[in-house]
């Protein structure tokens, strides 16, 4: 991966890893409900500061950490117009199964591109630095995902026009 | 049999009879309607006076304006079903040709148009269009040293637009390659027609209209059997780009669900084991968990 | 008892809601102390870089850093100044300087790095700047300075 992509990644899992300490945190508001703190944003008391990880105008993450939750906004890098409706099918094809994936919002955060919701619940039953592996992860699949598609539209484009033309000149 | 084909919007008081073996048979069907993946409708149907006749008619040739199809000019007659399995088939092929034949007569016509102007080298042909869609059309028109065919189509979604442009930048860049500099030249333009079509009545300016210019040159229909091939290979074209962005988006699709599944499975190494311990008082009966 | 008194806005009577300005103490200099407070920080630095010395222009501005409201300019005008001193490091002096830097200075700083990566192309941001900061402080600070970050109501 490039120079700037590691620490960028680096600087992600350690936030992440300091963001995700929650406990079961019942709700002020209403008696016997237990909601996630950060989606509900009613009292300033459970919320945290939301912190920032960018590396440049095009590629942020914003996590916005609470007492028993944390929403982790994704704006994956799209530099034209190709990439932008890659990454636009591709998002969207994720959030159609967000129930399958447990941990993603249905909706993105807005100006972000994909949504992360990870709760005590998740972390109860899941292994705190495989959840953040596996975001880490995320993060860079989708990269090579769309970069891959890209080219291999370009290759295909290339092809279907050779092959196209050639039969002019036989 | 005898086939008469009959096409009333044709301004041409022709009348094309292909005689043709029936291979349904006897009688087992009165009309048969088919419909193309181009939106062209056609029937073959028998005329119930004349049990001997059946008539074949295509929706695409009401869309012509031209006075002159010169395609089906001859007249054959063939004896009628068990023998002569060769003719029967030839004729079938002619048929199932039609469509093609039909649109060919303007592309002939623009030939022989660019032949006559060569010599004096200068002046333009007509413009002619076909519309062999609802909302797309083929423009030809013939100049001195070359003859100019510009399709215009429509995207109907974003992503299609998007990948269309993709498909035709590639065309348009072909030419540098050594091997097709003998190809005709492409050239493509979004939402703008090209200079050529600008004045024609009825253009739609939107987004999703793209136009595609290819530019013929007199080694393309140099003689007969290339310029057949040439029209064949031409009138593929709005298809062949079709069909391959359509195939483009179900390629992404698919490798969008492999991702995905394997995000998923890298999640699942995330789920820890969880301990299922049996609790029992001291009775015996188990403790549940609700 | 004619009056709407369903109507009435309970929470607006409630005596134990928490406010906003109760999350913190406020900064004990007034806003023109903490406006004077970062100008002259921000000369002393000018001349620390000249100097060469990073490392004390650094200490001198992560100092009292100015936070709550009623001080935009003191805010920018600071920011600006850290940037500055962030991005005339070298590379390779990075591990140095933080090493050095007292506890409360290192937390300021992962302060102010994730203030300045919420504003990308703000002044002389620069993503690749702040990001190799920001792996080497945590190198040194750990975890807990990110939580620190993180839970400090005293917003740079």
């Amino acid at each position: 991966m490039s120079n700037v992509l590691r620490p960028y990644l680096a600087a992600v899992r350690s936030t992440l890893a300091a963001a995700l300490t929650l406990e079961n945190f019942p709700s002020q508001v209403v008696e016997r409900h237990n909601k996630p703190e950060v989606e509900v944003g009613g009292s300033k008391e459970v919320l945290l500061n939301p912190l920032t990880i960018s590396r440049n105008e095009n590629e942020r993450v914003l996590i916005e950490p609470s007492v028993n939750s944390i929403r982790v906004s994704i704006k994956i890098k799209q530099a034209d117009e190709i990439e932008r409706i890659l990454c636009h099918k591709f998002t969207r094809f994720l959030m159609q199964r967000a129930e399958s994936f447990i941990v993603l919002r249905r909706k993105p955060i807005k100006g972000y591109d994909i949504s992360f919701l990870i709760t005590n619940a998740h972390t109860e039953s899941m292994l705190k630095h495989k959840i953040v592996d596996f975001i880490i992860q995320f993060m860079e699949d989708v990269d090579r995902e769309i970069s891959e598609m890209k080219l291999s539209l370009n290759a295909r484009a290339r092809t279907v026009a050779e092959s196209y033309l050639t039969a002019f000149s036989a | 049999m005898e086939l008469g084909f009959t096409s009333p919007h044709l301004s041409v008081k022709r009348l094309f009879f292909f005689r043709c073996t029936s291979a349904v048979g006897t009688s087992s069907f009165d009309t048969v309607l088919w419909t193309s993946s181009d939106e062209s409708m056609g029937r073959l149907s028998r005329r119930n006076q004349n049990r001997n006749t059946t008539s074949v008619s295509s929706s695409i040739l009401r869309q012509h304006p031209l006075k002159e199809v010169s395609v089906y000019a001859e007249a054959r007659i063939v004896q009628p079903i068990d023998d002569h399995e060769e003719q029967r088939d030839t004729f079938i092929h002619s048929i199932a040709l039609l469509k093609r034949n039909a649109l060919a007569a303007p592309f002939e016509l623009a030939f022989g148009k660019q032949k006559e102007l060569e010599s004096s080298s200068s002046g333009q042909g007509d413009l002619m269009a076909i519309h062999y869609r609802d909302e797309e059309a083929i423009y030809i028109q013939a100049a001195h040293d070359r003859v100019t065919v510009i399709f215009s189509t429509v995207f109907r979604e974003e992503t299609d637009r998007i990948f269309g442009k993709v498909f035709l930048q590639e065309f348009v860049d072909a030419r540098r390659l050594p091997q097709i500099q003998n190809a005709p030249q492409v050239l493509f333009t979004n939402r703008d027609p090209p200079l050529e079509i600008r004045d024609v009545p009825g253009l739609r300016h939107s987004d999703d209209i793209g136009y595609v210019t290819f530019v013929l040159f007199p080694r393309h229909f140099a003689n007969l059997h290339v310029a057949a091939g040439t029209i064949s290979h031409i009138q593929l074209f709005r298809d062949y780009l079709h069909y391959h962005i359509k195939c483009s988006k179900a390629y992404m699709q698919s490798r969008m669900r492999h991702r995905v599944s394997e995000f998923q499975k890298v999640l699942n190494r995330a789920k820890t084991e969880v301990a299922s311990t049996e609790r029992k008082t001291v009775t015996g009966r188990t403790l549940q968990t609700r | 008892m004619n009056f709407n008194f369903r109507k009435i806005d309970v929470d607006a009577y409630d005596e134990d809601v928490l406010l906003e300005t109760e999350l913190y103490d406020p900064d004990p200099r007034g806003p023109q102390q903490v406006i004077e407070d970062a100008k002259a920080k921000a000369a002393s630095v000018r001349t620390s870089l000249a100097k060469g010395d990073n490392l004390g222009a650094l200490v001198t501005i992560l100092d009292n850093p100015p936070y709550g409201p009623n001080v935009e300019e003191a805010k920018n005008l600071t920011l600006q100044t850290v940037v500055t001193v962030l991005n005339s490091t070298k590379a390779t002096d990075i591990p140095n300087v933080v090493r050095s830097l007292p506890p409360e200075a290192q937390d300021t700083l992962m302060k102010y790095l994730y203030k300045g990566m919420s504003l990308p192309g703000w002044g002389d941001v620069s993503g690749s700047v702040l990001l190799g900061w920001h792996e080497k402080l945590t190198e040194v600070a750990g975890t807990g300075c990110i939580v620190r970050a993180m839970t400090d109501r005293r917003l740079l």
